[in-house]
């Protein structure tokens, strides 16, 4: 019953990781740029929101209707300023270029914020639970769990039933043959980046939600993206939801067996996926 | 004679610091079919890519109806009306055969209820891809994937189509199919420069042609009155033997 | 008629005096034990090692375009591998150092057989992940003292004068191995192969260079050369904890040094280590504002200047100090 309990926290906690993973998933599969700051960018609206919360009336909503359009503003400015400029074929541009914003925002965050940990008001949600047999779930990460659900079945739908998907993809497969067929890759990317950044607000709320946030959290939300991502194969979507999910589970395992092995044991399944699986466990062939 | 769609004024360029091409006159009236032959690295593809927006040129090189365009983003060309069937084919991988249709039919200025091509009409052109339309492209022979491609050009909607190597690699029979389809393409009012290697299948597809060396037109004329002799030459250059 | 021959030239007038000045300073850094402070010894060592670390990073990724932000991996396992022979298995410090070496190229076979399937952006990623895995195991492990990490008590074994004296030995063989190794590994012919490689990888692949070998060799001997430099830092701190053996700090230095001073020559690895090391000792105490800056620095050179300050100085024109080129001149008869 213990092992079940944990596999349960896994898959909540996989929830959250899956909303860190999409936006990435969906950066990488046009771009092929590894944003760095990804992390930092989710802390930085988690912070937000936290000192949002205090002056805005109207609760989690508002502050949801706030977080977001802020979150597409921040990356379409991202892919403005800095991603347009370093999209191509060698990675390192982009690479340092995201590597050097990424401590520049943990800094700045730091001298805003300090370094303490925040968190937001939980008005009730973050505390209610309830009863499955023997086990105990909290209501929080049950929501967390079904809004990632949504937001891959959404962001799945759109990349294969509508225009902008349809780009998208044709942009990721050739870029070229995608200008060629009139697509406009810059603002594919520009769309793109806004809608992971888009995710990656309301993912800001929630982890402020669920737990506390600091400016030097970025780092480790990072890899957890990328681990979810890599152990589900990369270019897929719900790839990138099954990866956080088996993330989620290998780090409450973990938790389980010793208190200080939770993350541990999460590298150590992504580190066997790539040395067994390195197409990762729901890779498209091509 | 009216003015042609599209030309070029003493065309230069190249990759970088690499000169490609010294000063290419080109024009492509409204319905014509051309071809542009040369051997490999004469510069043809690198022409097509000057033209449409890949390679930097400067802005009067190239005029389309009348508009100088060189320099122009490729895929505000394709909204302008020209469109290319790039060599290698460069379909989207992963994608089925009617997405990657309607990659083109999103993007094209004209909607495909109004334009000259629409999913239907490709489908009778082009049977098989009826059949096959659910498939992914990768899943498709060669000849089939060029049909795609052109299909994929066509729903751009445009006033000219540029087809790069469109024969490369392909069975004589597929050849011959896939060059069946050009009367038609042109009678539906499409201009087409066409880059060839093959020499003879450039001659019998086309009215006019152009022969590139070296990145220059070495020759040019109506392609049935061209002698072998002459375009043996200018295709090899002057010290080659005539076979 | 005039018949000429062609001479291959590999040296200039500005690399042979790069090249005394560099025998000078070396000279100059083992006699310091004679002629300057502890102090100063100190900032020497430390100077050392970031010029060693960000030279292996520029190996790596300014050569092999193996872009890793997870070298603190070596630093961290080495500096460990030697608090462990010295202080748990008494062998002398000193000669603990070379025998630590063998930890970071163990660690470095299995990393690059794991990460090399992932592209370019990824395997950065993947090095990171790494690198925590090896944290979080040395934190889990009693054996090394866990999270709080070791002190080097036997080092007390010896006199101030006698470690500065090995230190500064150290230090230089550290300079000689991986800057002179680069440079000799740069002008060699594996030297024409990597700088084929990171012009142009598919290119340099047709033209029959084992891209993959290559990179997994630069790889191993980076670890290892990061490695050294890791164990004679933290053998001058006396302590090492997971903190601060695989701080990813460790990656962010690498990469400022070699952005700023310009990536793909060492003499940019050089002139990044001095910019570096003297913006810490100077603006070190403004925290977090300092290191925004670094930051911004890092992105805006990404962006504008990919070559660094070396890049800009190249542009006033052809001064190289460790020229690895081959410049052909034309001799007339």
């Amino acid at each position: 019953m213990q092992w079940l309990d944990a596999v349960i926290q896994g898959v909540l906690l996989g929830g959250m990781y899956a909303q860190y993973a999409l936006g990435m998933a969906l950066m990488f599969g046009v771009m092929r740029i590894v944003n760095i700051a990804h992390g930092d960018v989710m802390i930085l609206l988690s912070l937000i929101a936290v000192s949002l919360a205090g002056v805005l009336p109207g609760g989690n909503l508002m502050l949801v209707i706030a977080i977001v359009p802020i979150a597409v503003l921040i990356g379409w400015a991202l892919q403005k300023f800095v991603l347009n400029r370093v999209v191509g074929v060698d990675p390192l541009p982009s690479l340092i270029a995201t590597f050097g914003l990424s401590i520049a925002l943990q800094n700045l965050m730091l001298e805003v914020w300090s370094a303490d940990t925040r968190s937001l008001p939980n008005s009730g949600i973050a505390s209610a639970s309830f009863q499955i047999g023997p086990i105990y779930v909290g209501l929080l990460p049950v929501i967390v769990l079904c809004t990632a659900i949504a937001l891959t079945a959404g962001l799945d739908a759109v990349l294969r039933f509508t225009r902008f998907g349809r780009g998208l993809r044709a942009a990721s497969a050739d870029t070229d043959a995608a200008a060629m067929t009139g697509v406009n890759p810059r603002r594919i990317y520009a769309t793109a980046t806004a809608i992971a950044v888009g995710i990656l607000g309301l993912a800001g709320i929630f982890a402020a939600l669920r737990a506390t946030v600091s400016p030097a959290d970025g780092p480790a939300q990072l890899i957890y993206a990328f681990e979810a991502v890599i152990i589900g194969g990369m270019g897929s979507i719900w790839g990138a939801f099954l990866g956080a999910m088996v993330l989620g589970v290998a780090q409450a395992v973990g938790l389980r067996i010793d208190p200080g092995l939770g993350i541990l044991f999460g590298h150590l399944v992504f580190l066997a996926v790539l040395a067994t699986r390195p197409v990762g466990i729901m890779a498209r062939k091509r | 004679m009216s003015e042609p769609i599209l030309s070029t004024h003493g065309l230069v360029g190249g990759y970088g610091d690499f000169q490609a091409l010294y000063g290419i006159d080109l024009h492509l009236n409204a319905g014509e079919v051309i071809s542009l032959i040369g051997a490999n690295g004469a510069g043809k593809s690198t022409f097509l890519k000057s033209i449409f927006g890949m390679l930097p040129v400067a802005r009067d090189m190239v005029r389309y109806r009348g508009t100088p365009i060189g320099g122009t983003p490729t895929h505000e060309l394709v909204k302008r009306g020209i469109a290319m069937v790039p060599e290698g084919r460069r379909l989207f991988l992963g994608m089925t055969v009617e997405e990657n249709m309607r990659v083109a039919i999103d993007n094209a200025a004209i909607p495909e209820s109004r334009g000259q091509w629409n999913r239907e009409r490709l489908f009778d052109l082009f049977p098989i891809l009826r059949d096959k339309r659910r498939q992914p492209v990768e899943a498709l022979s060669g000849g089939q994937q060029q049909m795609v491609a052109i299909s994929r050009a066509l729903l751009c909607q445009p006033q000219v189509l540029l087809c790069d190597e469109i024969s490369l690699g392909l069975a004589p029979k597929v050849i011959r199919e896939i060059y069946a389809v050009l009367p038609d393409i042109s009678a539906a009012g499409t201009a087409i420069v066409l880059v060839e290697q093959d020499v003879t299948l450039a001659q019998e597809a086309t009215s006019r042609l152009y022969c590139l060396l070296e990145g220059r037109v070495t020759l040019t004329g109506n392609s049935r009155d061209l002698s072998r002799e002459a375009i043996a030459a200018a295709y090899f250059g002057g010290s080659h033997a005539v076979a | 008629m005039t018949s000429h021959t062609y001479t291959v030239q590999r040296s200039t007038l500005s690399s042979r005096i790069a090249l005394t000045l560099g025998a000078a300073v070396l000279v100059a850094l083992v006699a310091m034990p004679w002629w300057a402070t502890s102090g100063n010894i100190r900032w020497a060592i430390e100077l050392s090692c970031y010029l060693a670390i960000a030279q292996m990073w520029n190996l790596l990724a300014g050569y092999a375009g193996l872009v890793s932000v997870g070298q603190q991996a070596f630093i961290g396992l080495t500096g460990y591998t030697l608090f462990v022979l010295a202080q748990n298995f008494g062998v002398n410090p000193f000669l603990a150092v070379p025998l630590a070496l063998v930890a970071p190229a163990l660690l470095a076979v299995p990393t690059y057989l794991l990460l090399r399937r992932l592209d370019g952006p990824y395997f950065s990623i993947g090095t990171w992940v790494v690198a925590e895995a090896v944290r979080l195991t040395t934190t889990n492990i009693d054996y090394v003292n866990a999270g709080a990490g070791l002190t080097l008590r036997v080092m007390t074994n010896y006199s101030q004068h006698e470690r500065e004296v090995a230190f500064v030995i150290l230090c230089a063989l550290l300079l000689l191995t991986t800057i002179g190794g680069s440079y000799l590994i740069l002008r060699s012919k594996v030297g024409l192969a990597l700088t084929a490689m990171r012009d142009n990888p598919v290119a340099a692949a047709s033209q029959g260079v084992n891209v993959g070998r290559m990179r997994f060799l630069i790889f191993v001997a980076a670890a290892v050369g990061t490695g050294f430099a890791g164990a004679i830092y933290y053998m001058a701190q006396l302590r090492i904890t997971p903190a601060a053996g695989f701080d990813p700090f460790w990656a962010s230095m690498s990469i400022f040094i070699i952005m700023v001073g310009g990536i793909g020559s060492i003499e940019g690895a050089i002139i990044g280590a001095l910019i570096y090391f003297f913006a810490d000792r100077l603006f070190g105490e403004y925290g977090s504002a300092y290191l925004i800056v670094l930051g911004l620095l890092t992105l805006v050179i990404a962006l504008y200047a990919r070559g660094g300050v070396w890049g800009l100085i190249q542009k006033l024109g052809d001064h190289p100090w460790f020229p690895v080129r081959r410049i052909l001149i034309k001799v007339e008869k």
